[in-house]
């Protein structure tokens, strides 16, 4: 393995402990927010996604006052929005973008009281830098359990309600007709959107989340209007974007003479990369920009 | 005799870390008893006019406290030991009373940048202000900012202070200079420790955290072992490289260092692994302080830290906690 790398041009690179916690969290992260993010793509909730994300910093924050696991703060936070978004009425049009902001700024306002608590009562060393902007390279190695387990349920979740959770975001009404019950389905959706954002907090932070929750997905619907391979096509983009960040942050340590520079920058650089690249593909094969499948997925297999 | 205003310091503690104020106020109580410490009486008994004066860290504080003595009313602001004083953030009860303050004594290159715009918020060119940065012709690019720790930093500090406090009290001029003979004296034990323990165990392999007691452990001879990169992400709390924290694991488990030293102050989840995996090698672990730990005074800190060094050496004990 060490050779293998070597090979490569980055010596170590899998023999490595912290490489290896990354890459295990790092796939963790892109494989379901893949799946959740195309769902939220469909559903047009990209923008709560997004919100979901930023506010779950805040439970982040509490768990270095509490000390417990960060991913547990940022799971009770992401579910606390999503649950009170949904409260508020996000589904109703014209209001969604409003109300997603609103609980936005208030869930960061809770971050920045969170933040200035953990620094005046413990020691939390780059508790900010890293709950915001995440660490890859700092996560325990006893998270990786946490984070396979916060994943295996988002899979089991999505697998065990495919098709309903799939109508339900691409045509709510037809899934009404065929006697989806749309709280219900809504409701379990948000509990894995609630775990991806998790997830995905922990590997890359917050504030960057979003960037592989929705980005991978974005550049996939461009690609293919089938949803399962749109799904495909998200996680292989994503664990690209994510496995490649890891490889050039750990070779950017020769880069710059020692001077590493941050893995969540290298992986949100290139999921903005193969984002263009979709873009421009499907422009030269001609591909419309299609927000919804055209093959329904009660078509489909 | 420590002339430190115990009362003033407890009451900025206790203001900073409001969740455990009723402890930590028995906390010092308990162990102003125990040392047998009069300065709170001697304070209240103190002239009228004594000169208001700040350390913006609580070391530099006691330096004034001790120069000063009976004449000076000195707070500190940054002497919480449970936090990291690199990411401490003012309150306007801390604004307002660095803007009173006829004396400040600040750290400077970037550790205390906060207090700087404060001074600057609030113009007075009666206040004395000593950066201890610029008493020594520091660059900013500095990149170990714990100059405390440095052996001859102290003396030049107690001179300024001394200087100053002259200046506005010109009358007590020959209590001041007196003073700083006494202090001047009183950091011999603590450099004799440092040149016993180059002497004898020069060369010794260390591991840190971050750079807190870098200087010290260079004047004691100390070859620190841990690259400087990994030191400024974890002091800087950014992102550490995997080869630099490979390296320092490395450091453990191969046995390649005597000693690590472990910034109690500065601490994340990095940190602790570093610590668990120190102690699974069997490598005895010193507990460095950003701040000056409560009960003690600059010097008799110094000798402490210096004197857990040697244990961890000669002995291959572990202390930690400095109570």
């Amino acid at each position: 393995m060490w050779s293998f790398g070597a090979l490569l041009g980055n010596p170590g690179f899998f023999s490595s402990g912290p490489v290896q916690t990354a890459l295990i969290v790092g796939a963790c992260a892109a494989l379901v927010s893949a799946v959740i993010g195309v769902f939220s793509v469909w559903r047009g909730n990209a923008f709560a996604g997004h919100a979901l994300a930023d506010v779950s910093s805040a439970g982040g924050a509490v768990s270095f006052l509490l000390g417990i696991s960060p991913l547990l703060g940022f799971l009770g936070m992401a579910w606390i929005a999503a649950f009170s978004m949904e409260f508020l009425g996000i589904r109703i049009g014209r209001e969604r973008d409003l109300t997603t902001g609103i609980v936005l700024g208030a869930g960061l306002g809770l971050s920045a009281l969170f933040l200035y608590l953990d620094v005046t009562t413990t020691s939390t060393t780059g508790a900010a830098v890293s709950v915001m902007f995440g660490s890859l390279f700092a996560i325990p190695q006893s998270l990786i359990t946490p984070a396979l387990a916060a994943s295996g349920s988002v899979f089991l979740l999505v697998g065990l309600f495919y098709r309903p959770m799939m109508l339900a975001a691409v045509d709510p009404d037809l899934a009404a007709v065929r006697g989806v019950s749309l709280r219900w389905v809504g409701l379990l959706q948000l509990l894995a959107l609630g775990l991806a954002v998790a997830v995905c907090a922990l590997a890359i932070g917050a504030v960057l989340a979003t960037a592989l929750l929705i980005g991978p997905a974005g550049a996939a619907i461009r690609l293919s209007r089938r949803p399962g391979q749109a799904i495909l096509w998200a996680m292989v983009i994503g664990l690209t974007a994510v496995w490649g960040g890891i490889w050039m942050a750990y070779a950017s340590y020769y880069w710059f003479s020692g001077n590493a520079w941050p893995v969540s920058f290298f992986v949100v650089a290139l999921v903005f990369l193969f984002y263009l690249a979709a873009v421009l593909f499907a422009k030269v094969a001609g591909l419309a920009a299609h927000p919804k499948p055209v093959t329904w997925p009660h078509c489909e297999t | 005799m420590l002339r430190f205003d115990y009362k003033k310091s407890s009451a900025f503690f206790t203001a900073g870390c409001r969740s455990c104020s009723h402890f930590s106020v028995l906390r010092v109580a308990m162990r102003m008893v125990a040392a047998g410490c009069v300065g709170l009486g001697m304070a209240q008994a103190a002239p009228a006019t004594t000169i208001r004066a700040v350390g913006v860290e609580n070391v530099y504080a006691n330096v004034i406290g001790q120069i000063g003595g009976k004449y000076v009313t000195v707070s500190a602001i940054e002497s919480n030991p449970n936090t990291d004083p690199h990411s401490f953030e003012a309150s306007p009860a801390v604004a307002r009373e660095i803007a009173a303050a006829q004396i400040v004594v600040r750290n400077g290159v970037g550790y205390d940048s906060w207090a700087k715009k404060i001074l600057a918020a609030d113009p007075n060119p009666q206040r004395k202000v000593i950066v201890v940065q610029d008493l020594f012709h520091l660059p900013q690019r500095t990149q170990n900012p714990h100059l405390w720790y440095k052996p001859e930093t102290m003396p030049v500090v107690a001179q300024a202070v001394a200087q100053g406090l002259t200046a506005l009290d010109p009358v007590h001029a020959a209590y001041f200079a007196a003073h700083l003979r006494q202090f001047d004296a009183s950091l011999k034990p603590w450099y004799q420790a440092i040149a016993r323990f180059r002497a004898q165990f020069g060369g010794t392999p260390v591991a840190v955290t971050e750079p807190v007691a870098d200087y010290m452990l260079q004047a004691a001879g100390c070859d620190i072992k841990t690259p400087w990169n990994l030191q400024a992400a974890i002091m800087n709390g950014t992102d550490p490289s995997p080869q630099d924290v490979s390296t320092q694991n490395n450091l453990f488990k191969r046995h390649q260092v005597k000693v690590f030293v472990y910034n109690q102050q500065v601490t994340n989840s990095l940190t602790s692994a570093f610590l668990s995996n120190a102690r699974a090698a069997k490598i005895p672990v010193v507990g460095a302080y950003e701040t000056m730990p409560m009960g003690y005074s600059y010097q008799s800190w110094m000798l402490t830290e210096v004197h857990m060094l040697r244990n961890a050496v000669e002995r291959g004990t572990s202390t930690t906690v400095l109570k």
